[in-house]
């Protein structure tokens, strides 16, 4: 690998600031042209720019904005400096942009630590020049198909990352029989986290995405089920099985829409812990980022007590107030984090309206036909949640997102097909109900952008 | 009147989507007061095949396929042959599409050996064929199939080749299709239909779902008269995506 000389990097952190002001004062809120910009003055930049920091990466399908988010949020409230590409910029040019207009003038970090969520498909490219002290890997769920064909494609992508960073500590989701198959080999420390209790639906639906062995082929055999494909699996054929976590749900005392409580195992010792965030998924992202954290080297009292009070974020599970009407939006992109939305809609009291949003660009993949895999039928479908009162279907795809609804169960004319986002604007402004938002990835961004300027919230990228 | 759907490896061939197409079948069986069931038939399950109308098979990941091949020399592989010969109807889609031909031929000269259900094979190839996707069926393999155009999303880097006998499903509007070459896509044979349209195809292709269905009736009541329905949503969702394929563009405004 060429050295960057000083010339070259005071050149590409100038040229990467300046291109971010340029795009600010345009307005937009795009994040890989300033990295791009300064990797083309000098190709590995993020190597200077983040030289000595301590660096947590985490990367995965579901889970890793909010369990970043946890990490940033605790490495912060305890009084360290800490950076983090917030925006989503989770590919080699974003994280590029994020620590190159975060160094000084001639490069240096203004910050020691750094929270990195990166892409699976990037983890290669970014961790051999940020050399992370800990990776966390939260779970693989099949998404983005036709970027990465198959899950064990994105399983692998990840180990090649892993494969270049012998030193990290790796975190990895005990309960998770793919991603817990990337200890095979390698010479790292791994650590394990999960559930040692059955939480969440428990049911094993027959769609799953890890139903044979890894290592085998042979069926896998559960002690018990969380939700999807993870729980306690063994191949009873190889004897490959799950690890014992040494960051664990042990008891499940409340999940409520406000958050859950739960005890929590963090090596020997057994603690309370209030996550303020509803949903067994959060539960495994409080896992995730408990150990990683703990791998770090930080006190984990720093992050139990950080966890009570982390903050929705991102289009995650964010609330708006659009003129005293309350708006909730929640990211979904696959079919597992799109069932555990439907069931959250399902189990509300109140009468709301749901806004599916489905668009089918790079960021999204462009094959959608992953929402005939989520259980719509739990909101579309009357019989099942009279709470639906209206359902309204926006983006690229609409009518796509149009037809599974009317498979799932609701009426045609019940289903309001939206184009534009002003419009749908106009229309949650005048609605009686709370409003539910399910948008996949660009439609989310382009959604918020749109409720943040009519609430007056603060545009993403400036944290 | 009733129809018996057997849904083939439901567990392992399960890849984007496919569970649609049952969904749609059984709708639009119901809405004309037809009745559906559909069987789940796993890996190890056994099964009387004759007592079934039609057959699903889906889409699956390579290193499953192993587990199925294994199953299927069990005995389902005659039953399936039997099936097919008998003019039971099948919609085979990607993985369960090539899994009824005779081989598949991997990059680095691996042979699987399929069902040979059907005289084709297929190759590896090095262009992944991936996109929106339409063709139109073709009249004389399909016949009473009028000016049906299909759209769907394919993604395989397979190439399938049929033999000289075996006629192809459609011929291809934009896209790869069967090989990428020959400008067909899909292999009709007897009353098997077989399509690198994956995930739910039928959704969205109303007519193709309903010439399908009557296919699978004729052959049970000699006769099938489907009543129309209202498909305006289901030929919006058809229209947007033929929009898209014929302007050459994926996802829009990337
Ligand atoms: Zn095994």
């Amino acid at each position: 690998m060429k050295k960057t000389n000083l010339i070259q990097t005071i050149i590409a952190v100038a040229a990467c600031k300046a291109a971010r002001s340029l795009m600010r004062l345009r307005g937009s809120g795009g994040t890989a042209l300033p990295g791009k910009v300064a990797m083309a003055v000098a190709k590995n930049i993020l190597e200077v720019t983040s030289a000595g920091m301590e660096i947590i990466v985490v990367t995965g399908t579901n889970g890793k904005t909010t369990t970043s988010r946890m990490l940033e949020h605790a490495i912060t409230e305890s009084g360290r400096e800490c950076l983090a590409n917030k925006s989503g910029a989770n590919l080699l040019s974003g994280v590029t942009a994020e620590l190159t207009c975060n160094a000084t003038w001639t490069g240096k970090p203004k910050t020691h630590y750094a929270v990195i969520e990166c892409d699976e498909g990037a983890l290669k490219q970014v961790v051999p020049l940020i050399h992370p002290k800990v990776i966390v890997v939260t779970n693989l769920f099949r998404d983005q198909l036709d970027r990465y064909g198959e899950i064990t494609h994105t399983r692998d992508e990840i180990k090649k990352g892993i494969d270049q960073v012998p030193e990290t500590t790796i975190c990895l989701n005990a309960d998770d029989s793919l991603v817990s198959s990337l200890t095979f080999g390698i010479p790292n420390k791994v650590v394990y986290y999960g559930s040692d209790v059955p939480i969440g639906d428990q049911k094993d639906d027959g769609i799953s995405d890890a139903k044979y062995c890894i290592r085998c082929g042979h069926e896998y055999q559960y002690h018990y089920h969380t939700y999807a494909h993870l729980g306690s699996f063994y191949c009873p054929e190889c004897g490959y099985e799950r690890q014992n976590a040494e960051v664990a749900v042990t008891k499940v005392n409340e999940i409520a829409a406000t958050g859950s409580s739960v005890v929590m195992r963090i090596g020997a010792e057994e603690r309370a812990v209030r996550v303020g965030l509803p949903a067994v998924y959060n539960l495994y992202n409080a896992v995730a980022a408990v150990c990683g954290y703990r791998e770090m080297g930080f006190a984990t009292e720093e992050i139990i007590t950080a966890l009570a009070d982390v903050h929705s974020s991102f289009g995650r599970m964010e609330t708006f107030d659009l003129d005293g009407v309350r708006v909730q939006m929640i990211l979904v992109k696959n079919p597992t984090g799109c069932n555990q939305a439907l069931e959250y809609l399902s189990s509300m009291k109140e009468d709301f309206t749901a806004v599916f949003c489905l668009n089918d660009r790079t960021a999204d993949g462009h094959d959608i036909s992953w929402i005939w895999d989520a259980d719509f039928e739990l909101v579309a479908d009357q019989e099942r949640d009279p709470s639906a009162k209206k359902l309204i279907v926006s983006g690229d795809r609409a009518e796509d997102m149009q037809l599974r609804l009317k498979y799932a169960g609701a009426q045609a004319g019940e289903i309001e097909l939206v184009r534009d986002n002003d419009a749908l604007l106009d229309l949650m402004r005048k609605s009686e109900r709370p409003v539910f938002i399910l948008p996949n990835y660009t439609s989310m961004l382009a959604l918020r952008k749109v409720l943040s300027d009519a609430t007056g919230g603060k545009d993403f990228w400036k944290g | 009147m009733e129809l018996r759907i057997c849904h083939l490896y439901p567990e392992v061939l399960n890849l984007y989507g496919d569970r649609g197409n049952i969904n749609c079948m059984q709708h639009r069986l119901r809405w004309r007061g037809i009745d559906c069931k559909v069987d789940r038939v796993g890996i190890g399950d056994a099964a009387d095949f004759t007592q079934y109308d039609l057959f699903f098979i889906g889409g699956g990941q390579d290193f499953e396929q192993e587990v199925l091949l294994n199953d299927l020399r069990q005995g389902k592989d005659k039953e399936i042959r039997a099936a097919i010969e008998d003019g039971k109807t099948f919609l085979a889609i990607c993985g369960g599409y090539q899994m009824l031909g005779h081989y598949y031929e991997t990059h680095d000269g691996v042979k699987n050996e399929f069902l040979g259900a059907i005289d084709f094979y297929t190759v590896g190839g090095d262009v992944r064929m991936i996109g929106n996707y339409a063709f139109r069926l073709d009249a004389d393999a399909n016949p009473g199939a009028q000016d049906i155009d299909v759209v769907g999303f394919e993604n395989h880097s397979g190439k399938t080749f049929l033999g000289s006998g075996v006629q192809a499903l459609g011929t291809i509007i934009r896209g790869g299709g069967n090989n990428g070459e020959d400008g067909k896509e899909g292999v009709r044979y007897h009353n098997v239909f077989g399509s690198y349209s994956h995930g739910p195809i039928l959704p969205k292709n109303p007519k193709f779902a309903d010439y399908l269905l009557s296919c699978a009736l004729e052959r049970k009541y000699g006769q099938a008269s489907l009543s129309p329905l209202d498909d305006r949503i289901e030929n919006a969702a058809h229209d947007s995506v033929m929009q898209k394929v014929l302007a050459g563009t994926t996802g829009s405004q990337d």
